[in-house]
């Protein structure tokens, strides 16, 4: 067996000692196959979102590149919840799956079939959310905001703000003394939520420009951008005193570049906060030397599904397809659209993902995203631990990619994010996806966006969100690559 | 016969196929031998070259797929540049170069590589050679009192190669400057060493100047007027400029000045993947010949086709060279 202890352990919280006593427990017991044992792989989590899509405990199978069953298999034990006092039982009750062929857990309600994580209903739920925002607030009585671990958002660190108004201030000028700055300045901010930052930076740079009289403010054409609807209304009342100098514009992250494609070398500035952690993601494995796909599908366990079933009156049989219809249609369910935001929420609250582990031939068969060589993964991966599991940031790198053609020659993308920064901070924890309230949270592969920048010309930056202390936030910018 | 005028050409590069990159790459990390990537760069020449001929292009070139960039296939051959070999390892990236001290005089041999394009192509052919100004924006220079002072010595070396390889039959050369447009400050010295470069060259010279291409993007943005008058000193007999992707505006530029050279007119924008319909490419010509006469202008893309893919750089010609021909036959009545 090999242990992954895959957090920072403080001293006295690993809850190794527990889990490994529990495990020769079963063995002396007779209940644990020394085969079986010999194959594991135990991981300890520590789950920094409080609220994920992992029970406790949970056993991930390894299948071959054509899907038949192969003898690795991972047990993977979140040691900040898994309780000691059951944790004998509990893990006799996982291992007992282990080396079964399609294993089905008996009062699980399946929700759809096994796919590449990118492809999950997670993301359908994650939409969901940002399309029916005012619904699902307006039944939790809070705002998006509160949900983050800060309540705030780093977005709108006024400090921040004025940093990011400066640097781009002192851009523009530089472009006219030579003579270089366009007669409109295009700025664009895709993401916005509530329009919180939008306004503050609005009103810094119009202060800024005024005290130094530059005369840049009434040549700003500043774009909101979002997919969400409601979100774009809200914010543009949020910028209101700056109505001359905004335009809305409904856009996917993902591909800013087809609404946007008339301003492609226009732009000066691009901003995001907290967009790339929300755009769907693959993970990749490997193990012994080998790589694999991270395949899920998502679930209710047992007691959700069995508490769903007596609140909504929708057995365990009938769950999938009454949640195919609230990610198709909304939750204007039951003919109550209350009732429907309910049944959203509490599936939302308990639905979990099973995991299994593709195993693939090679690099070749790597679902990359457009912009990222399967040689530049070759060398991220020739650096990377030997042992590894990490996100193939595909939503990230698409959304980079198709925003990078929109930047003025000289102008430059800035995204505020969780970044994992090097490879090598995959083996000390958790990076998600999480759940931040009705929607998903993931942190970003930031040397994958290192070499997709260098080869669209770009060189990507990290630097530490120093505005607040403790702040997880770290701030992307790029640089032309000369 | 009007079939003369409107000669189609490529600019440069041709598009560089992704295995050729990896082979690039693996070269650097000495994973293959030279001798191998020789015979992969022979064999990508001879597949540009084929394609030019099929797409239709009057004046073909070696599609530029030996070269790492526009810099470093020039820096590793003059004479008393040092190249520290260990600061790249990817291809397209430039090696840190410097000139230390008086630069010799030496063949760069630009020659063996123009014979192994005459052999395989029976079209007129032209060669591209990176400017002075070009190659002093990125030669660390510690020796020459300025950068004129240092770009005059290239021209001067240069100068020699260029006539060499007229004597080896070259007919039609072609100086890229795309750094003019990031300096225009420096234009009046950038003429002179162009001047230097092209003395007693007896070719058809052509002057590229664009917004730059490197990694497919543009690196300046603005308008071509800062070229004139400047530009009228210089003693070549064409430029080449980017009007595709920039628009039309530039033109009346021929209008306002009385240039004493012709028109290399950027019809194909390399840019985007959309490929341009023959009727895009006759329009854009049109719109040129209501400034210039058809004698005075010839057809070719904005810049090199080096970033796009393969089937897409070829698609591309393949209007340009059709929209071509819609002209040719309105002018031939
Ligand atoms: C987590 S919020 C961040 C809001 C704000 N930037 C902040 O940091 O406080 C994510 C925002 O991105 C938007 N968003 C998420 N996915 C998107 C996508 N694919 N295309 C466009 N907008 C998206 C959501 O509607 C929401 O406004």
């Amino acid at each position: 067996m090999i242990i992954h202890v895959n957090f920072l352990p403080k001293p006295g919280d690993t809850g190794a000692s527990e889990v490994i006593a529990s495990l020769a427990g079963l063995l002396d017991q007779g209940r644990l196959d020394g085969e079986v044992l010999s194959r594991l792989r135990l991981h300890l989590d520590w789950l920094q979102y409080k609220a994920n899509f992992r029970e406790p405990i949970t056993v991930r199978h390894a299948t071959g590149a054509r899907g038949e069953p192969t003898a690795l298999a991972e047990l993977a034990i979140d040691v900040r919840r898994a309780r000691p006092e059951r944790l004998g039982d509990e893990l006799a009750h996982a291992i007992a799956s282990v080396g079964a062929v399609e294993h089905e857990v008996a009062g699980r309600a399946v929700l759809e079939d096994w796919a590449p994580l990118s492809r999950s209903a997670i993301w359908q739920f994650n939409r969901l959310f940002w399309q029916r925002l005012v619904d699902w607030e307006r039944q939790t009585g809070r705002g998006f905001e509160a949900a983050l671990p800060s309540g705030r958002s780093d977005a709108n660190h006024p400090a921040a703000v004025a940093d990011a108004v400066a640097d781009f201030w002192t851009l523009l000028v530089e472009l006219d003394k030579r003579g270089q700055l366009p007669q409109e300045i295009f700025a664009l901010e895709i993401g916005v939520g509530p329009g919180t930052r939008a306004g503050l930076w609005l009103d810094r740079f119009k202060a800024l420009d005024e005290a130094r009289a530059t005369g840049f403010y009434p040549r700003l054409r500043f774009l909101l951008a979002d997919y969400s609807m409601p979100t774009l209304d809200r914010a543009h009342r949020a910028v209101e005193a700056h109505r001359d100098v905004v335009s809305t514009i409904a856009t996917d992250a993902l591909n800013p570049m087809r609404a946007l494609s008339f301003l492609r070398y226009k732009i000066l500035y691009v901003h995001l906060t907290n967009v790339y952690d929300n755009l769907p993601v693959d993970e990749l494995v490997r193990r012994d030397g080998q790589l694999y796909l991270v395949e899920t599908r998502a679930y209710l366990p047992e007691p959700a599904s069995t508490a769903i079933a007596q609140a909504f009156g929708v057995g365990p049989s009938e769950q999938p397809a009454t949640v195919g219809r609230l990610l198709e249609a909304g939750p204007d369910l039951f003919g109550d659209r209350e009732r429907g935001v309910a049944f959203w929420r509490a599936v939302w609250d308990g639905v979990c993902l099973e995991e299994r582990l593709r195993r693939l031939e090679g690099i070749a068969d790597v679902p990359l995203p457009p912009g990222l060589d399967g040689t530049d993964l070759e060398e991220l991966l020739t650096t990377a631990p030997a042992d590894i599991r990490f996100h193939l940031s595909g939503g990230a790198v698409e959304s980079f990619m198709n925003t990078v053609p929109l930047l003025h020659p000289r102008g430059y993308l800035q995204v505020q994010d969780i970044f994992v920064a090097t490879m090598d901070e995959y083996r000390q924890g958790f990076r998600g996806p999480g759940k931040l309230d009705g929607s998903v949270v993931n942190w970003v592969n930031g040397p994958l966006l290192r070499v997709v920048g260098a080869r669209a010309g770009y060189d990507v930056h990290f630097a530490p969100f120093r505005y607040r202390p403790g702040s997880r936030t770290t701030i992307l910018y790029t640089t032309l690559r000369e | 016969m009007a079939g003369q005028h409107l000669t189609t050409a490529v600019v440069g590069s041709y598009s560089m196929p992704g295995w050729l990159e990896r082979a690039k790459n693996d070269y650097l990390r000495r994973r293959i031998t030279a001798h191998d990537l020789d015979e992969m760069h022979d064999t990508a020449v001879k597949a540009a070259i084929k394609d030019q001929e099929v797409a239709g292009i009057d004046i073909v070139s070696d599609g530029e797929l030996r070269r790492d960039n526009m810099i470093d296939y020039f820096a590793m051959r003059l004479p008393g540049v040092e190249i520290d070999r260990t600061s790249k390892t990817s291809y397209y990236d430039f090696y840190e170069s410097v000139v230390r001290g008086r630069m010799p005089m030496a063949p760069l041999g630009l020659v063996e590589h123009y014979r192994f394009l005459r052999r395989f192509t029976d079209h007129r052919t032209k060669v591209s050679v990176t400017g002075p100004h070009s190659l002093v924006k990125r030669i660390r220079n510690e020796h020459y009192p300025s950068e004129e002072a240092f770009a005059m010595e290239i021209a001067r070396i240069m100068n020699l190669e260029l006539r060499e390889l007229v004597r080896a039959g070259a007919e039609q050369i072609q100086i890229d400057e795309p750094y003019y447009s990031g300096f225009p400050e420096d234009l009046p010295w950038g003429v002179r060493a162009v001047n230097a470069l092209v003395e007693n060259v007896d070719a058809r010279l052509s002057l590229h100047v664009c917004y730059g291409n490197r990694y497919g993007k543009p690196s300046w943005e603005g308008s071509y007027r800062y070229l004139f008058p400047a530009i009228l000193e210089a003693r070549i007999d064409q430029v080449t400029l980017e009007f595709a992707r920039r628009g039309s505006e530039d033109l009346r530029l021929f209008k306002e000045f009385d240039a004493p050279f012709t028109l290399g007119l950027g019809v194909i924008d390399v840019k985007t993947h959309d490929v341009e319909t023959p009727a895009v490419v006759a329009e854009r010509i049109r719109e040129a010949l209501a400034i210039l006469p058809t004698e005075r202008l010839s057809v070719n893309p904005d810049c090199g086709l080096l970033h796009l893919p393969r089937e897409i750089a070829f698609a591309k010609l393949c209007a340009m060279v059709e929209g071509t021909q819609l002209v040719r036959r309105e002018i031939s009545g």
